[in-house]
This record gives structure tokens, sequence and C-alpha cells, in this order.
């Protein structure tokens, strides 16, 4: 390619492995060319990934798949090309818990929530990242285990992760399903109380995939160099020994090429310390992940149909071709 | 911009809702579009969420800079049927104008509508924002330009300086010594300043 690969990406500590590739040279060690865009919303990532101004990007695969089908107004041929983490989306709310740690399912859950509800005084609102987004799929699993109706008992604000902090501060929103770090932020400053998440609603789910575009896509070469620099990036991740590092190059300020995150809620997301919902980065290569159940979902939700369910399951389960 | 459809005696001017945080680009969006008196012009204002402003002003067009993080909850409204929301709006979309689009996005501003929009209001509309955005990108870039010109001034000036201090010349000598330089590394003027300055710094730490 004449141009270095625009990837897109949000400040989210599940971004590690990309920023690693790009920053530690691993990308260009195998011949790649490679420019972050560090984006502020879900939409500019989809619109990207559409309007041809990304190559790349990292994204959830609800908002990959809509985007996929052309939800954005024109259908962009995507690629997940690998996944690269797991889990870590964290329930929070805001106050205090009426319970010791994360709800349990049925009518205790329940309790809590009216519990919960009353020191609220208004019907709660609820935050996601994007509608379609792994977190609003989650959000809606977690009030159904405890028999709360997502569309009559709460509302449902969208915000970008980082915003959820002064939201929460401010008291626009009472809680939500947040990615790494933002949750634990969140509840290290006191602002909320973690009530359930990944971990609990559906352990190892496919958070991050990394997301070709059709141009992208066609370049064997290109894919293999991805591929590659993903996997090294991905042993460093693996290791505990490196944690603290990685936390501090994603707490480094935009300009010196980190993404700005809280330092200490980005490490307690990296090791899962401290009842925390741990961030899990596994390469695609090495676990195939579900997607079925999502797509159940958001075909319960009416936002594909039947065979457009048939047609995702087949794409995103599809192996890799190296 | 393009020439507007003179509006009917029965037609009600389009409400056009500028959200942009940068305040000077905002300001010029506006009056390019106030100049048109078929379309009634409001910005967000400052502090306010795009999604409040939507649902206060009940624009049938919106013109939003792609920087602003709270774009996603636009995403939502017509998913989430917010009650508050008649006239549900969308990302515009002209598939048949895939130039127009990309230039759009390209320039970092797009156009959400009131489904019922027929694109052929929107896209005058759309037009004006992005030659607004390309000609602020323009100067940003004109004005970074000029802004690496004088750090790079300021490099050079530095260390012909102190080559002069360590070498006892004058200022002419310093200049040809780093003009040589550059031009027998084939290496530009301000790399050769940059890297005789490391270097006098790395001999000078203890």
């Amino acid at each position: 390619m004449t141009r270095p690969l625009r990837i897109g990406l949000l400040r989210l500590s599940d971004s590690a492995p990309v920023m690693l590739a790009h920053n530690a040279g691993l990308f260009a060690q195998y011949g790649l060319r490679t420019e972050l865009v560090v984006s502020p919303s879900w939409a500019n990532i989809a619109d990207g990934m559409v309007w041809k101004t990304l190559d790349a990007a990292i994204m959830f695969a609800p908002l990959a798949m809509m985007t996929s089908l052309g939800r954005r107004g024109h259908m962009p041929a995507l690629k997940p090309l690998a996944t690269l983490s797991y889990g870590g989306n964290t329930v929070i709310l805001r106050g205090t818990n009426p319970l010791m740690g994360q709800w349990p399912t049925g009518d205790k859950g329940r309790e809590a929530f009216e519990t919960w509800r009353t020191t609220i005084g208004r019907r709660p609102r609820l935050s996601v990242v994007h509608m379609y987004s792994t977190h609003f799929l989650i959000l809606k699993r977690f009030l159904l285990s405890i028999g709360v109706n997502m569309e009559q008992d709460i509302e449902i604000q969208v915000m970008p992760p980082p915003d959820i902090i002064s939201a929460l501060m401010n008291g626009t929103i009472d809680g939500g399903c947040v990615g790494p770090p933002w949750g634990t932020e969140a509840c290290l400053q006191n602002l909320a109380f973690l009530a359930g998440g990944s971990q609990t609603v559906m352990p190892r789910h496919i958070e991050k995939q990394f997301v070709v575009s059709q141009g992208a896509s066609q370049n064997q070469d290109v894919c293999k160099a991805i591929i590659n620099a993903l996997n090294d990036a991905m042993i460093f991740l693996r290791n505990a020994e490196n944690r603290q590092t990685v936390a501090h190059d994603l707490a480094a300020p935009l300009e010196e090429k980190g993404l700005n995150l809280p330092e200490a809620a980005t490490l307690k997301t990296l090791s899962g310390e401290g009842f925390t919902e741990k961030t899990h980065y596994i390469h695609g290569h090495t676990e195939v992940g579900n997607v079925a159940w999502m797509l159940d979902d958001m075909q319960g939700l009416g936002w594909i149909t039947e065979k457009e369910h048939g047609f995702l399951e087949e794409k995103w389960n599809a192996p890799l071709l190296f | 911009m393009d020439k507007y459809p003179a509006p009917s005696p029965m037609r009600t001017p389009i409400k056009v809702l500028v959200a942009d945080e940068n305040p000077g680009r905002a300001k010029a969006l506006s009056d390019t579009l106030l100049a048109d008196p078929s379309l009634d012009v409001q910005s967000v204002p400052i502090g306010m969420s795009l999604i409040e402003a939507v649902h206060q002003y009940y624009p049938d067009v919106v013109l939003v800079d792609m920087a602003r993080a709270d774009r996603d909850a636009l995403d939502s409204v017509r998913a989430l049927s917010v009650p508050a929301l008649e006239r549900p709006i969308a990302l515009f979309v002209d598939e048949d104008d895939v130039d127009l689009m990309e230039t759009a996005f390209d320039t970092g501003v797009c156009s959400y509508n009131v489904l019922d929009a027929p694109p052929d209001d929107v896209k005058p509309l759309l037009r004006a924002a992005i030659a607004l955005y390309a000609r602020f990108q323009r100067t940003r870039a004109e004005l970074s330009a000029a802004q690496q010109e004088i750090e790079e001034r300021r490099i050079i000036d530095q260390a012909k300086k102190l080559f002069m201090k360590n070498e006892k010349t004058n200022e002419t000598q310093a200049y040809r010594w780093f003009r040589g330089r550059a031009m027998q590394t084939s290496q530009r003027i301000v790399t050769v300043a940059t890297q005789y300055l490391a270097a006098q710094q790395k001999s000078d730490t203890p």
C-alpha cells in the first residue's frame, strides 16, 4: 500500500493490542506502515469503514455486523480478521450497593434493583456506548436475569465510554454498561458500584475484533502482516509481568502515543484483581468465539432477519484463510 | 452554497441545527446558511448535548461536526424510537452520490435528517458545510505548516548559536557549516541542526 493503513480505535484498554503493535514497531517489523486514528465516537469508526476514511478498525461485533449489512446507508464488505479481546464489560450503578458484591439473578437481584431504584428516585437512566453494541446486549440480559424490563423499567441513553464518568458525577445517568477501564474507574472514584458484567452475564464473550475493509482484506500480505504483528503483541500483553508497563503506556497522553486512560483502573482491568471485570486478550487464531448468542439476541430485538442471522453467522465463523 | 430553490408561499422554512463545537466554524456555517431566507438556522448551545438540542429544536436537518463525541446518541434515535421525537432522524446517505458522501466524511461533517426530508433539500446544505469545513481544514493545515516553519527556524537558530560559541565563528560561517553538512548527508538543515543539538546535549550530560 502506498499510504499508511489507517486503523480506527477508541480510548479503551482493549485497544492495547493495536496500540502496542503500532508503538512498538511490530506492524513495521512485518512491513506495514500504520496510522492510528483515535476516534471520538463509535459512529465515526463505523462511518470511517463505510466511507473509506479508515482501512481497518477495532469494533465490537454487533456494530461491525450491522455496518456490514448496510445499516449506515451503504454496504461495505467488512471482514473480521481477528478477535482481540473477550469480556471486560461492566454493569455499574450509581450510589450504594444494597448487597455485598455483584447481584444474583432472580428475585434477590430484583429486590436489590428495587431497593436501589428507591434511592435513585426516578426511572433509572442507564447508558450504553452505542445502540448496536455488545454492551446493549449484555445490559439487556443482565436486566432480564433480575426480571427488569429494559423497555418499560429504565431509560437507555447512548454516550461514548469516557463520558460516563462526568455523566455519573453530574447525575445525568444512573449507571450503564461500559467497557474497560471506564466502569472500573467509576467504581474506584466511588461514583458507582459493580452490579454485574461480562463475567456474570456471558462469560468470555467476544468483545473487540480487528475488522478490515474490503481493500485491505483482499491483500493477503497485508492481512498476514496484521495477524503476525497482533500475535506478537498478544504474547507481550498476556504476560502478567508486563501489565504495569502496558497500563502506564495506555495512560500516557495522546500526543505521547498513549490513550490518556486512568492508570490504576486500567491496571485493575488487566489483572482482574479486586473482583473487577478482567479484559482477556486472546487471538482469533487460538480460540473460536461464540457469536450465536449475539445474533439470536439481535434477531430477537428485530435488528436483523433470520436470513441475515444466517449470513452473519457464516461470515463471522468463517476460518481465516492463512 | 448551491442556490437553494426559492420557497413557495406555502412552504415552511427548513429547520437546520448546526452542531459544531468549534465556535468560529459554527458561526461561519450559520452565517452562510442564514443568507438563505428559506432556512431557519439554530446552533447547539455550548454545554447542551446533541440529543437534548434535537429534542428541543425539532430540526429537519442536523449538520454535525464528526469530532463531536456525542454523535453516537443520534444513531440511536431511530432504533430507540424516543417518544419525544415524533419524527425520528437518521444519518443522511446518498448512495447515488458516493463522491459527495466520501468528501463529507473526509472533511469531517455529516448530516442527520428527519426520515421524510427529500435528498434535494439536504444536499445543498451538506455541500455548503463541506465547502466550509474544507476551507477550515486548509486554514488549519496552513497554520500548522507556519507553526512548523517557526519551530524549525528556532531549532536552526539555537544550533547556530551553539556552533558559534563552540567554534568561535560568526553566524554566516555557522550557517554555511550546517548547510554543507545537510548537502553532504542529503538531509534537511533542520535535521542536521537537531542532531547537532542532541549530540551537544549528550556530551554535556555527566
